[in-house]
C-alpha cells in the first residue's frame, strides 16, 4: 500500500491546499512533500513486488512497482519539490500561493505515479497527467494572455509524443494480451520495433529532444518554481526515466540504441549552442536542459542506463538550483536579460549558491555531477571512441555556457569596455531595485537545500562510491571512464576557463562578438519554432478553416439541394397534401373544440379542467399544425408521402 | 420494473397537464421528481442485473400477435448503462434553468414525453416498438427545439433536424420491414431475430438491408458527410435540449449499429466493417478539424460530437471487423465504444448545459467576445475545464477510459486506422485548450464585469454529471464489468 500512498498523499495534499486557500499552504505543501519523501525512502527499503489495483477489470488496472531506479526517483521527486516549495512560499505569495502549491503537489503525485508505473496503462495515465500539470504551471499567470498560449503550445507538443505511448500500449496488448512491461519480453521483430518507436517518440517529446525542444522555451512562461520543477525531477525527467526503465526490453531492437544516441547527441549540441548564445538567463538554462537530457539519451542509447540515471539525479539537483538562482536574479534585475545583471556584489549569498549549481553544470570535479558526466563519457567511449570524444567536446560547450551564465548573472560588476552598456547598473532606477529585490530567507533556504544535495552527491567520488551508486541506482553497473578521458576533460575545463576569462576581460562575454540579431536568431532554437509554425500550425489551422467552409458551403449544400429536389417533387403532391392534411387537422380541432364546449355543461362535476386541458392542448396542436402549412412544411409531406409510397411498394414486392 | 421506468415520465407528464399553469415551481418539481424516480428505478435494475450475457429483466405483453409485434423490453450489458446514462442526463436537463417562454407545462410535459421515448429506444426488444420509440423522439425533439429554441432560425433548424432524421428513419423502416419479412415465423422479436439471423451474409437483400439500416444510424450518430443537420439544431436548441440531443439521441445511432446490425447480421457487418471504420476515421479527423475553426461555442461542441461518435463507430466497426480471432481486442473495442457513448453523454451533456449558463448571462456564443472570465466565475471555469479536459480524453476522466480501449482494441483489427485516429485526440486537445484560453483566461473585457456566479441548481446538475465523469475515469471497474458481459457475448466464440 506504500506505493498507492506515495501517489495519493501529494494528490490529496493538492486538493486540501486548493480547498483551504489559507496562508499556510506552503507549510502544508512542505509537510506533505517531506512525508512523501520519507514514505518513499521507507518503501524503497521494504517494498515487496508490485501492487496491483484492479481499477478497470481483473487483468487491467494500475500496477505500481517500487523497484530499480524507481526507488531513487520516488525519493528524489518530492525532495526537489520540497526545496522548490520552500522557495515558492515567499516568492510567489503575492500571486495567490495556494494555487501554485496545489499544482506543484499534483505534479509530484502524477510524477510518483509515473515513476511507480509497472505497465503501459498506468504509465500513460501518469504521462498525460504530468502533461496537464505542466500546462497548469506554465499558464499559472493566466491573466497575461501570452502565458496560457505558451502553456497550450507546451501541452500540445508533448501530447503529440503521448500518442506514441498509445501506440506502444496498443501494440503490446495486441501481441501479448497484457499491458505489463514484463510482457515486452515475449515480443520481437516488427511489434517490438513499434513499441520502441512509440516509447521513443513519447520520451523525446517529454525530455525536450529535437525536434520537440522548443516547448521547453514556452515553459519559461511559467513562474520560477514551475520552471525549476519542470526542468529537474519532473516532466523532462519522464522521458529519460522511461527509456532507462524500458531499456532492458527495448535495447535488443537493432536501430533503437543508435537512434536514441543520434537524437541525444544532436540535442546535446543544438541545446548547448542555443544555451551558449542566449541573452535570457532562463532560456539559457532551458537550452541547457535539452542538452543535458541529450547526454542522458546518449548514455541510454549505448546501454549505459546507470550513467544516465546518475546524471538524471545530479542534474535534477543542480538544475533546480540554477533556476531558483535565476529567479532571484530576474527579480532583482527586473528582467531576464543577462547583460543587465552582474549581481554578485549586491547578492553574494545567492551568487555563491548559484556558483555551486554552475560548477556542477560545468562538471567541475569533485562535484557529483562531474562524476555522472564522466560516467556518460565512459559509457559512450566504450561504445565508440568517436562518440566518447563527441560527448567530451559537448562537455566543453556545457562548461562554457555554465560559466557564461554564472559570470553574467552573478559575476562582479566591471567597467572595462565602455561600449557595453550596463543599463540597470548605470540607471538611477536600477540600484534601488537591487536593494529591495534581494532574495528572501525562504528563497535562500530552498537554494541552500538544493546546493547541499548537489554537494552531497560528491560522495560518489570516494573509493567504492562507484559500486555503491550503481547498487543504489539499481540500473546495472556504472561505466568507468578511462584515465585519459578524465585528463582530457580536465584540460578542456582549463581551456574553457581561459576562454571565459579572456572574453570577460574584453567585455564581450554577453555579445560574443556577434550582433544581437544573428545571435538571437540562432538562440531561438535554430529556427525550429518558426519551422513548426510554418510547417505544422499554420497549415493545420488553414486546413481546418477551409474544411469548415467546405462543410457549410458544399456538404450542407448537397443536403439543401436534395431538399430542393424533394420540394419540386412535392409540387405534384401539394394539392393533395394541402387538402388532405389541412382538412383533417381542422376537423380534429373543430371536433375537439366542440367537445370541449359541450362539456362545459358538466362544470359541476369537475371535469372541465380535464377537458379544457385536452381541448387547449389539441387546439394548440391544431394551431401549430396550421403553422406547418406555411414555409417548408410541404417538404415534410413530400418526404413522408414518398416514403409511404416506397414502403407500400416494398411490402407489395416482398410479401 | 423497466416498464415502470417508461411509464413514470408519462405519468409525470399527465400530472403536469392537470397542474395550474401559473404554478411553475410545482410543475418543475413534478418533472424533476419523475425524472429522479426513473433514475432510482434504473439503479435498482442495475443492482438486479446479473450479467449473463443475454437479455435480462425482460417484460413481455402481447400487443399485435397476428403481425408478430409484441411489447418486449429488457436490457443487456450495453443497453443498461445507456439507459442509466439517459436517466441521468434527463434528470439534470429537466432540472436545469431555461427560458420557458411562459409555457412551463408544455415544456416539462414534452420533456418527460421525450424521456419515455428515448428510454424506450434503448429498452425495446421488439423491432416495431424500437421504431415507434425512435420516431417519437423526433417528434418530441422537434417541438422542443422549435418552440423553446433561441435565435430567429429555431423553427427552421428544428425542421431541418426533423426532415433529415425522418428521411433517415424512413429508410430504416424499410430495412426493418425487409428484415421482418425474411423471418419465419414472422416476428419483430429481436431475440428471436438474433437467433434466426434470417438475413446474413452477402446476398443482395442482406446488403440492401444493411445499407438501409446503416444510413439511418449514420445520419443519427451522425457521421460525415451526413452530419450537417446537427450544428444548426444545437445552435438554436435551448441548453437542456442540446444536452439531451447530443447526450442521448445521438447514441441511438451507435446503439442501433450494435443492437441490430452487429447482433443480427454479423457476417454482412464483417464485409462492411472496413469501409465503416474508414468513415468513422474520417469523422474523427474531419469533425475535430472543422470544430477547431468554429468561432461559436455551441457549434464547436457540436462538431466535437461528430468526432466522438466517430470514435464510438470505429470501436464498433473493429468489434465486428472479424468473425473470429483477436477476441480480446474486439471485446475491448466494443466495451470502449459503449463507454464512449456513456462518457460522451455525460461530458457533452455537461458542456452543453454550461454553454447554456454562459448564454443566459452573456446572450452570445461568440468565443472571441469573451476573455478572462476565470477571475469572475471560478466555479464555471472549473466546471468547463473539467468537462473540456474530459472531452479531450485526459486520463482520470471518463473519455480516456473509452478512447484508450477503442484505440487499443481497434489496433488489433485495423492497426493503421487506429494509429491515424489518434490524431483526433491531438486536434481535440487543441480546440478545447484554445477555447478555454479564449473564454476564461487572459484579459477580461469590461462588458463582463458583472457576471453572476453559478446558481445552486446549475452547480448541482453539472456537478452530478462531472462527478460521474471522474468516478468512471478513476475507477471504471463497476461499469466495465457490466458492459464486458455483453461485449464478450457479442465477440465470443
Amino acid at each position: 500500500m506504500t506505493e498507492a500512498l506515495l501517489v495519493l498523499l501529494p494528490l490529496g495534499g493538492a486538493v486540501i491546499v486548493l480547498a483551504q486557500r489559507s496562508r499556510s499552504s506552503a507549510a502544508v505543501g512542505l509537510t506533505v512533500l517531506l512525508a512523501t519523501a520519507a514514505l518513499a525512502s521507507f518503501g524503497a527499503l521494504t517494498a515487496e513486488g508490485p501492487v496491483r489495483i484492479a481499477a478497470w477489470r481483473e487483468d487491467m488496472g494500475w500496477i505500481l512497482a517500487l523497484d530499480g531506479f524507481g526507488r531513487i526517483m520516488a525519493v528524489l521527486v518530492p525532495l526537489v519539490a520540497a526545496a522548490v516549495v520552500t522557495y515558492a512560499a515567499e516568492a510567489e505569495a503575492e500571486e495567490g500561493g495556494p494555487r501554485l502549491i496545489s499544482w506543484i503537489l499534483g505534479f509530484v503525485g502524477a510524477m510518483e505515479l509515473l515513476v511507480l508505473a509497472g505497465d503501459f496503462l498506468t504509465l500513460l495515465i501518469a504521462w498525460e497527467l504530468v502533461g496537464v500539470c505542466s500546462w497548469g504551471l506554465i499558464g499559472y499567470r493566466w491573466r497575461d494572455p501570452t502565458r496560457p498560449r505558451a502553456a497550450n503550445q507546451a501541452f500540445l507538443t508533448t501530447r503529440f509524443g503521448d500518442l506514441g505511448l498509445y501506440v506502444a500500449a496498443a501494440a503490446t496488448l495486441t501481441a501479448t494480451g497484457s499491458l505489463e512491461y514484463s510482457a515486452l519480453g515475449a515480443l520481437d521483430g516488427v511489434t517490438l520495433g513499434i513499441v520502441a518507436g512509440g516509447v521513443l517518440l513519447a520520451a523525446a517529446s517529454k525530455s525536450g529532444q529535437i525536434p520537440f525542444s522548443p516547448w521547453l522555451f514556452s515553459a519559461m512562461a511559467g513562474p520560477t518554481p514551475a520552471s525549476a520543477l519542470l526542468h529537474s525531477a519532473t516532466m523532462v525527467a519522464a522521458g529519460a526515466y522511461a527509456l532507462i526503465r524500458l531499456w532492458p526490453w527495448l535495447g535488443p531492437v537493432e536501430w533503437f540504441g543508435p537512434l536514441v544516441v543520434g537524437i541525444g547527441l544532436a540535442t546535446a549540441y543544438a541545446g548547448g549552442i542555443v544555451a551558449a548564445l542566449q541573452s535570457d538567463v532562463k532560456r539559457a538554462l532551458a537550452g541547457s536542459t535539452s542538452s543535458q537530457y541529450g547526454l542522458m539519451f546518449v548514455a541510454v542509447g549505448v546501454g549505459g542506463t546507470s550513467a544516465s540515471a546518475l546524471h538524471l539525479v545530479t542534474h535534477a539537483g543542480f538544475k533546480a538550483l540554477l533556476f531558483l538562482g535565476a529567479g532571484v536574479a530576474i527579480h532583482a534585475a527586473g528582467s531576464g536579460r543577462m547583460d543587465r545583471m552582474r549581481l554578485g556584489r549586491s547578492l553574494p549569498e545567492a551568487g555563491v549558491l548559484m556558483g555551486v549549481g554552475a560548477l556542477a553544470l560545468a562538471a567541475v570535479p569533485p562535484i557529483g555531477a562531474a562524476f555522472s558526466k564522466e560516467a556518460i563519457v565512459g559509457a559512450a567511449g566504450h561504445a565508440s571512441l568517436l562518440l566518447g570524444a563527441a560527448v567530451l567536446a559537448s562537455g566543453a560547450l556545457t562548461a562554457f555556457y555554465a560559466g557564461r551564465i554564472l559570470l553574467l548573472s552573478f559575476g562582479p560588476e566591471h567597467e572595462t569596455v565602455p561600449g557595453e552598456a550596463l543599463a540597470v547598473g548605470a540607471g538611477p532606477g536600477g540600484e534601488p531595485s537591487r536593494a529591495e529585490g534581494g532574495p528572501r530567507r525562504g528563497e535562500l533556504v530552498g537554494m541552500a537545500a538544493l546546493a547541499t544535495l548537489t554537494l552531497a552527491l560528491s560522495l560518489v567520488w570516494l573509493p567504492g562510491g562507484r559500486d555503491a551508486a550503481a547498487r543504489a541506482l539499481g540500473a546495472g553497473p556504472l561505466a568507468d571512464s578511462a584515465p585519459w578521458e578524465l585528463a582530457v576533460s580536465t584540460l578542456l575545463l582549463v581551456a574553457v576557463a581561459v576562454a571565459l576569462y579572456s572574453l570577460w576581460r574584453r567585455g564581450s562575454l554577453f555579445a560574443l562578438g556577434s550582433t544581437d540579431s544573428i545571435r538571437e536568431g540562432l538562440a531561438a532554437w535554430l529556427g525550429l519554432p518558426t519551422a513548426g509554425r510554418l510547417l505544422i500550425v499554420r497549415p493545420v489551422l488553414a486546413l481546418s478553416r477551409s474544411l469548415a467552409r467546405l462543410d457549410d458551403q458544399v456538404i450542407d449544400a448537397g443536403v439543401r439541394g436534395s431538399v430542393a429536389v424533394a420540394g419540386a417533387v412535392s409540387q405534384l403532391l401539394e394539392r393533395w397534401a394541402e387538402r388532405g392534411f389541412d382538412a383533417s387537422v381542422w376537423t380534429l380541432a373543430r371536433v375537439t373544440a366542440s367537445g370541449a364546449k359541450s362539456s362545459m355543461a358538466f362544470d359541476d362535476l369537475g371535469f372541465d379542467g380535464f377537458v379544457e386541458g385536452v381541448g387547449r392542448v389539441t387546439g394548440a396542436a391544431g394551431a401549430r399544425c396550421r403553422r406547418w402549412q406555411t414555409g417548408l412544411s410541404h417538404h415534410y409531406y413530400a418526404v413522408a408521402g414518398a416514403g409511404l409510397l416506397v414502403l407500400l411498394g416494398a411490402i407489395l414486392i416482398w410479401s | 420494473m423497466l416498464t415502470a421506468s417508461l411509464l413514470l415520465p408519462l405519468f409525470g407528464a399527465l400530472i403536469i397537464v392537470f397542474l395550474p399553469k401559473d404554478r411553475e415551481p410545482w410543475i418543475r418539481g413534478v418533472a424533476v421528481a419523475a425524472a429522479a424516480a426513473v433514475l432510482v428505478i434504473l439503479m435498482a435494475a442495475w443492482l438486479r442485473f446479473e450479467g449473463t450475457g443475454g437479455f435480462e429483466l425482460v417484460e413481455t405483453f402481447t400487443w399485435i400477435p397476428t403481425l408478430g409485434v409484441g411489447y418486449i423490453v429488457g436490457v443487456d450489458g450495453i443497453s443498461l448503462p445507456l439507459a442509466a446514462m439517459t436517466a441521468v442526463v434527463f434528470l439534470v436537463s429537466v432540472a436545469y434553468p431555461v427560458d420557458l417562454k411562459g409555457r412551463a407545462k408544455e415544456y416539462f410535459a414534452l420533456f418527460l414525453f421525450l424521456e419515455t421515448a428515448s428510454l424506450g429506444v434503448f429498452l425495446a426488444l421488439d423491432l416495431f416498438l424500437f421504431y415507434v420509440f425512435w420516431d417519437l423522439t423526433l417528434v418530441g425533439m422537434y417541438f422542443l427545439i422549435g418552440a423553446w429554441g433561441h435565435g430567429e432560425e429555431a423553427t427552421r433548424s428544428a425542421l431541418k433536424f426533423f426532415l433529415y432524421t425522418l428521411a433517415a428513419s424512413l429508410v430504416m423502416l424499410l430495412a426493418i420491414l425487409a428484415l421482418y419479412l425474411s423471418t419465419d415465423p414472422l416476428t419483430f422479436d429481436m431475440a428471436e431475430i438474433i437467433r434466426q439471423r434470417p438475413l446474413d451474409g452477402s446476398g443482395w437483400l442482406a446488403t440492401l438491408v444493411f445499407v438501409g439500416f446503416s444510413f439511418g444510424f449514420i445520419v443519427k450518430a451522425p457521421l460525415v458527410p451526413f452530419h450537417t443537420w446537427l450544428p444548426p439544431a444545437h445552435v438554436d436548441a435551448p441548453a437542456p435540449v442540446s444536452a439531451v440531443l447530443a447526450g442521448v439521441l445521438l447514441k441511438m445511432g451507435t446503439y442501433g449499429f450494435i443492437r441490430i446490425l452487429l447482433a443480427m447480421m454479423p457476417e454482412t457487418f464483417q464485409r462492411f466493417a472496413f469501409p465503416l471504420a474508414v468513415l468513422a476515421l474520417v469523422s474523427i479527423v474531419y469533425g475535430a478539424l472543422v470544430a477547431l475553426a468554429q468561432p461559436h461555442i455551441k457549434r464547436r461542441i457540436a462538431y466535437t460530437s461528430v468526432n466522438h461518435m466517430g470514435y464510438a463507430v470505429l470501436g464498433i466497426a473493429a468489434a465486428g471487423g472479424l468473425l473470429s480471432g483477436a477476441e480480446e481486442a474486439r471485446t475491448l473495442a466494443l466495451t470502449g465504444a459503449t463507454v464512449e457513448m456513456v462518457a460522451h453523454g455525460l461530458i457533452t451533456g455537461a458542456l452543453f448545459l454550461l454553454s447554456g449558463s454562459i448564454w443566459s448571462r452573456a446572450g452570445t456564443f461568440e468565443i472571441d467576445r469573451f476573455g478572462g472570465l476565470a477571475s469572475r466565475t471560478p466555479g464555471l471555469t472549473l466546471a468547463v475545464s473539467v468537462a473540456a479536459f474530459a472531452s479531450l480524453g485526459l486520463p482520470g476522466l471518463a473519455g480516456f477510459v473509452a478512447e484508450f480501449q477503442i484505440f487499443v482494441g481497434t489496433f488489433g483489427v485495423f492497426p493503421w486506422l487506429a494509429a491515424t485516429g489518434l490524431l483526433g485526440i491531438l486536434i481535440t486537445a487543441a480546440l478545447f485548450l484554445q477555447m478555454l484560453q479564449q473564454i476564461f483566461l487572459g484579459q477580461r473585457p469590461p462588458e463582463w464585469d458583472e457576471w453572476r456566479g453559478l446558481r445552486p441548481v446549475e452547480a448541482a446538475s453539472v456537478g452530478l454529471l462531472l462527478a460521474l465523469v471522474v468516478l468512471i475515469g478513476v475507477l471504471p471497474a463497476w461499469l466495465l464489468a457490466v458492459i464486458d458481459t455483453a461485449s464478450r457475448a457479442f465477440v465470443g466464440p
